[in-house]
């Protein structure tokens, strides 16, 4: 392809202009400027920091990621440095890239949730990503706030309020009464774009020799390829619901797969456990196939294949 | 894609010292020099060790009590179940020698199961370990008839100095054509300075805070180009080191966070 062509991946997101729908998810290489780099230099046409709060966390101790036959079970527990040190990554990373960044947050507290997105918005991130759906941290934080439709009206408009002109994203939860309801509710406090989905669950794995759940903290959030046909639905209904970008997360492993959250309705797509099956080699080999998929299909870009599993 | 964990039980322990054993468990997996697995003591936690040895039917953990994961450790005996999965990262490359291999404290362990891997192949290769004191060493029986050159810092054992002292000596004779380390990351960066004055290849084996082991949670990667020693690491050669900014410096924490002030190198993958 001549540099002259346009790029039939290029997307448009609150904004922003992704170079392909493909995006490194939160939690996964986020910790760094420097591993946030790498994804970039992988292909990765956006690259989440890992989610953050405003204090240091240590998260659960080992074993917090274990690899199953169907996919990861992870209870990482929101390990992160605080804000302030997030801060400072995200700023050497624009430096480094120029890659758009989005900046995942958290709080423990309604209040903290703004705090936090005040603090972020200083490193001026390309879209704040609000984590209301980590299922790894209950027992501490109480319910996540995902499954409470007030609660999270209230932190998107905190959230909103705190992030000027950054675009806001909230991350939902397949694991709430009515996700087209909860995107409405997004939607009317002023969110830009809808993130979906979070890990499943959780669940649990027990070994069987010792009859010990693994898991240090027995349960975590269930991600990988298992989970796809959840973030399917989730996206297809989210866009039926509210007229508002989503990033698509979950279970993207291959081509198809991604396709499957365009044809919903994704603008962009995340990956994340397929960092692990596929390899970093992941972004450039699903931009290929989506490529070839285009030019197979003789459609100009990928927008025209965005949503278009409403239409039959 | 990493298989995924299993439980088994521990054959046999080797105690060397109060605070250093060996735990022999079944052999369920390949692993090259310098790989390594996790290792889960349920009810516990779970780290990352390298191997020190890999039989026919055995795979070999060498542990000092650094830490309460560690301390537990010094606790299990024949028959207790420990979960293993692995074998990550990327391991030592074996060259036609002939080497020199360098080895530091906890670092030892995996140039245990590289000599013998070297001496199966039948590359030539000598090796150098250093300790602080006589029993912070493995097997020293094992080494001692495998001919290494043997520092303590206190002269207990061997020769009294250090692992880099007695390089230098064997490196001025021009007999080896790369160098293979492993230990605390002041003496690989020393042990690097000092193959480069001889023009020599290396391959280092280094340290990081683990957490998950397959290259998705970016704990273990190194500063400046992000490469992560669970997937690229932990055994780098000059290509693969260079653009690292981070060598030398305290490392980062369970948070992600690097610390302000130096502090000495913990090292439990031992």
């Amino acid at each position: 392809m001549s540099t002259a062509a346009p790029n039939p991946l290029r997307t448009h997101l609150a904004g922003i202009t992704l170079e392909s729908p493909l995006v490194l998810a939160s939690g996964i290489l986020g910790v760094t400027a420097s591993t946030l780099a790498f994804a970039a230099r992988a292909g990765a046409a956006a690259v989440t920091v890992k989610t953050c709060g405003l204090e240091p966390r240590k998260g659960h101790p080992g074993p917090a990621i274990l690899p199953l036959r169907h996919g990861l079970l992870n209870a990482v527990g929101l390990s992160n440095p605080g804000v302030a040190a997030v801060v400072e990554e995200l700023q050497e990373f624009r430096r480094r890239s120029a890659v758009p960044v989005f900046a995942s947050i958290f709080g423990r507290t309604e209040e903290e949730f703004g705090e936090v997105a005040a603090r972020m918005a200083e490193a001026q991130p390309d879209l704040l990503e609000v984590n209301v759906s980590c299922p790894n941290v209950a027992s501490e934080l109480g319910q996540p706030f995902g499954a409470d439709e007030a609660a999270v009206a209230r932190i998107t408009a905190r959230v909103k309020a705190a992030a000027g002109a950054i675009p806001v994203s909230i991350k939902l939860t397949i694991h709430c009464p009515s996700i087209e309801r909860m995107a409405r509710v997004c939607r009317d406090h002023g969110a830009d774009v809808i993130t979906a989905i979070n890990t499943v669950g959780p669940g649990m794995h027990i070994d069987v020799p010792t009859a010990r759940p693994v898991l240090s903290n027995r349960e975590g959030g269930l991600s990988g390829a298992a989970i796809l046909p959840l973030a399917v639905r989730a996206v297809y209904r989210i866009r039926a619901a509210v007229d508002l970008p989503v990033i698509g997360t979950g279970g993207v492993e291959d081509t198809d797969a991604a396709l499957q959250l365009i044809l919903a309705g994704a603008h962009a797509v995340g990956i994340g456990t397929g960092v692990w099956t596929r390899g970093a080699g992941i972004f450039q080999a699903l931009r290929r196939g989506l490529e070839e998929h285009l030019a197979g299909r003789g459609l100009p870009d990928i927008a025209a294949l965005r949503g278009l599993a409403h239409g039959t | 894609m990493a298989p995924e964990m299993r439980t088994r039980p521990v054959r046999r322990v080797v105690t060397h010292a109060a605070d250093l054993k060996s735990f022999l468990l079944d052999r369920d997996m390949d692993p090259v020099p310098g790989q390594f697995a996790l290792l889960w003591l349920p009810g516990v936690g779970e780290k990352p060790f390298s191997f020190s040895d890999v039989g026919d039917d055995f795979l070999e953990i060498t542990v000092r009590a650094v830490g309460p994961f560690t301390r537990a450790m010094m606790g299990v005996v024949p028959g207790d179940l420990v979960g293993l999965r692995g074998p990550f990262g990327r391991g030592f490359r074996i060259g036609t020698g002939p080497a020199l291999l360098a080895g530091g404290g906890c670092g030892i362990a995996p140039l245990r199961h590289l000599a013998g891997e070297m001496t199966r192949r039948g590359v030539d290769f000598e090796m150098v370990l250093g300790v602080r004191t006589a029993e912070e060493l493995m097997f020293p029986d094992d080494f001692r008839a495998a001919g290494a050159h043997l520092m303590t810092e206190d002269g207990s054992l061997g020769t009294r100095g250090l692992v880099t002292d007695r390089l230098r000596e064997l490196l001025s004779l021009g007999l080896h054509r790369e160098v293979f380390a492993s230990g605390p990351e002041g003496m690989l960066l020393a042990v690097r300075d000092l193959a480069e004055q001889h023009l020599l290849d290396w391959q280092l084996s280094f340290e990081r805070y683990m957490k998950c082991g397959i290259g998705l949670c970016g704990h273990c990667a190194m500063d400046g180009t992000g490469i992560r020693m669970c997937v690229e690491g932990p055994v780098l050669s000059r290509s693969e080191l260079r653009g690292v900014t981070d060598l030398g410096l305290p490392h980062r924490d369970a948070t992600g966070a690097r610390p302000r002030a130096m502090s000495r190198d913990r090292g439990t993958r031992c």
